[in-house]
């Protein structure tokens, strides 16, 4: 007798998949088999939790990514990193998800099955559990293959980190390098030659953020974003308005890989507008941000982190950039996305 | 002595005749192109001739005014410009920019022998970069002829070929390439030093 997914996985997906009937309990049945001990729910209309010991910190997030797969992630990844990467840098401690999907009529079932073991692992290594969800299907070109859409709950244990908390003087930490993300994807998109060597960093971080944060005073880290969507630039200048002041970096500080800034340089994009799915920013008192440097270096994600600048007196919500040649410009804030240069 | 192939990249029909700028700048390159090929076979090197194949399911393919795919595979666009192409000449399919992304090229080289690719073609920009940056990555000693690379726009052709020299080819004319072989059996490989 076969088993669920060994009965799916020739198959595709059609519109009878998301009608309710047998077909839909059918795959309902092979998701929950995929996800396995990560999967929480009870197949009720809504999942039943036990309460949790203190504040509550809610994120959603919506995924659509061209292509579905990629180097070192996928859809699903990415669908679990995004959400647990937003509850972390709150400061909460990542517990539940929801998982809804819509599927393209045509989806092949195997190309579904490997992102739901990338959801499973990522969650699993993540310490998150999955306890409600839901699948759509929508006719063939009424979607991309597959979109997800995750919603995390986590819970505080310490303080929120908040924006507002940053100040004068404090050290802003990178995790890792910047634009990568980007330069894979493209490359994979366009088959430019970089995606062997430049992979995505697609990552879970709430264990770095754990680490750190048991290393240093609570009051150490103001605060964390995430360095997804618009890049570096645009988390600098997110900031910059917080705080009302000016951040400075230090372009000879910031972590590109020859690569990266190779394929950047061609395309005509710059790497502090790329979107990661990896990197963390960090907003780090200065007495300690040796202490926060050198935990983060000790994590597998962080083994590239760096000090890049630091939040100035200058009253202005602007982000400075040191050049390598000393000279001082400022960092325009994008208006929209940077066009890649194709033939 | 290491084994040279020289790589072009979409001398075609349907993307040589894509716009006015692209022919006149092909018809411009054609006489010192050609000739460096015929050099080239002459001294028993390999030329291959990257042959981009739109696929119809390819979403970023770019398609010309009225909707139409250029190049697409069994197509007399799809075809190799005959002033390009010599009969001993090998031919491989690619459906992206690089020439070896998802094809054989790279196993077809290795089985030949060949450790040095000088990368020609249309246009500079992406193609001739992609193709070039993929095989430094690969460990080729990359050369780049500055008479045999062709973009539309001139500020194109010489920012890719700034790119090139700066990041991984050496970049040269095609005669000196030819009397740099001719006279030491041998291209010598640049260092690049990463950071």
């Amino acid at each position: 007798m076969p088993t669920a997914t060994t009965s799916f996985l020739d198959q595709q997906i059609v519109l009878d998949h998301g009608t309710g009937a047998r077909l839909s309990r059918e795959l309902v049945e092979f998701v929950v088999e995929v996800l396995a001990d990560v999967y929480l729910g009870e197949m009720e209309d809504s999942a039943i939790l036990p309460p949790l010991d203190g504040a509550l910190a809610m994120t959603t997030d919506s995924f659509v990514v061209d292509p579905p797969f990629f180097g070192n992630g996928d859809i699903g990844k990415i669908a679990v990193c995004g959400t647990v990467n937003d509850l972390a840098v709150a400061g909460a401690q990542p517990r539940y998800l929801t998982l809804a999907m819509i599927l393209e009529s045509g989806l092949p079932l195997a190309q579904l099955h490997r992102a739901l073991e990338s959801v499973r692992d990522t969650a699993r290594e993540a310490g998150i559990k999955i306890v409600a969800g839901d699948t759509k299907v929508v006719g063939a070109g009424e979607a991309d293959g597959i979109f997800l859409n995750t919603t995390g709950v986590g819970v505080f244990t310490s303080p929120p980190k908040r924006m507002k908390d940053v100040t004068v003087g404090d050290k802003i930490l990178l995790s890792g390098p910047i634009g990568d993300h980007t330069i894979h994807l493209l490359s994979v998109r366009e088959g430019l030659g970089f995606e062997s060597n430049v992979l995505s960093d697609c990552a879970p971080l709430n264990g770095m953020i754990d680490a750190v944060r048991g290393a240093v005073p609570e009051s150490a880290v103001r605060s964390m974003r995430d360095v997804t969507r618009g890049g570096l630039n645009a988390v600098l200048h997110e900031y910059a308005s917080a705080v009302g002041h000016a951040l400075r970096v230090e372009e000879e500080a910031l972590p590109i890989s020859f690569e990266t800034a190779m394929a950047a340089d061609m395309l005509g994009i710059n790497p502090i507008n790329c979107a990661n799915e990896g990197c963390l920013a960090l907003f780090v008192a200065p007495e300690h941000a040796d202490d926060v440097l050198r935990t983060l270096r000790a994590h597998p994600y962080g083994k590239g982190a760096v000090v890049i600048g630091e939040v100035t007196e200058r009253p202005d919500p602007v982000v400075e950039l040191t050049g390598k040649d000393g000279r001082v410009s400022e960092v325009e804030e994008l208006q929209g996305a940077e066009l890649p240069r194709l033939c | 002595m290491s084994k040279v192939a020289v790589l072009t990249n979409d001398l075609q029909y349907d993307l040589v005749n894509k716009n006015q700028e692209r022919i006149d700048a092909v018809t411009e390159a054609t006489p010192s192109f050609s000739a460096f090929l015929k050099d080239m076979r002459e001294r028993g090197h390999h030329v291959v001739h990257l042959q981009l194949i739109n696929k119809p399911d390819d979403p970023v393919a770019e398609r010309y005014e009225g909707g139409r795919l250029p190049a697409q595979k069994g197509t007399q666009g799809a075809e190799i410009l005959p002033v390009f192409l010599d009969e001993t000449d090998i031919l491989v399919e690619k459906n992206k920019d690089s020439g070896f992304y998802e094809t054989d090229l790279h196993d077809r080289l290795q089985a030949l022998g060949v450790e040095t690719v000088i990368v020609t073609g249309m246009q500079g920009q992406i193609c001739v970069q992609t193709t070039a940056a993929d095989a430094f990555f690969r460990g080729y000693n990359v050369w780049v002829p500055s008479d045999c690379v062709v973009s539309a726009r001139e500020h194109d052709k010489v920012r890719a070929l700034d790119w090139l020299d700066g990041y991984c080819a050496t970049v040269a004319p095609s005669e000196e390439i030819v009397r740099i072989l001719d006279t030491d059996g041998d291209l010598p490989r640049k260092v690049f030093r990463t950071p």
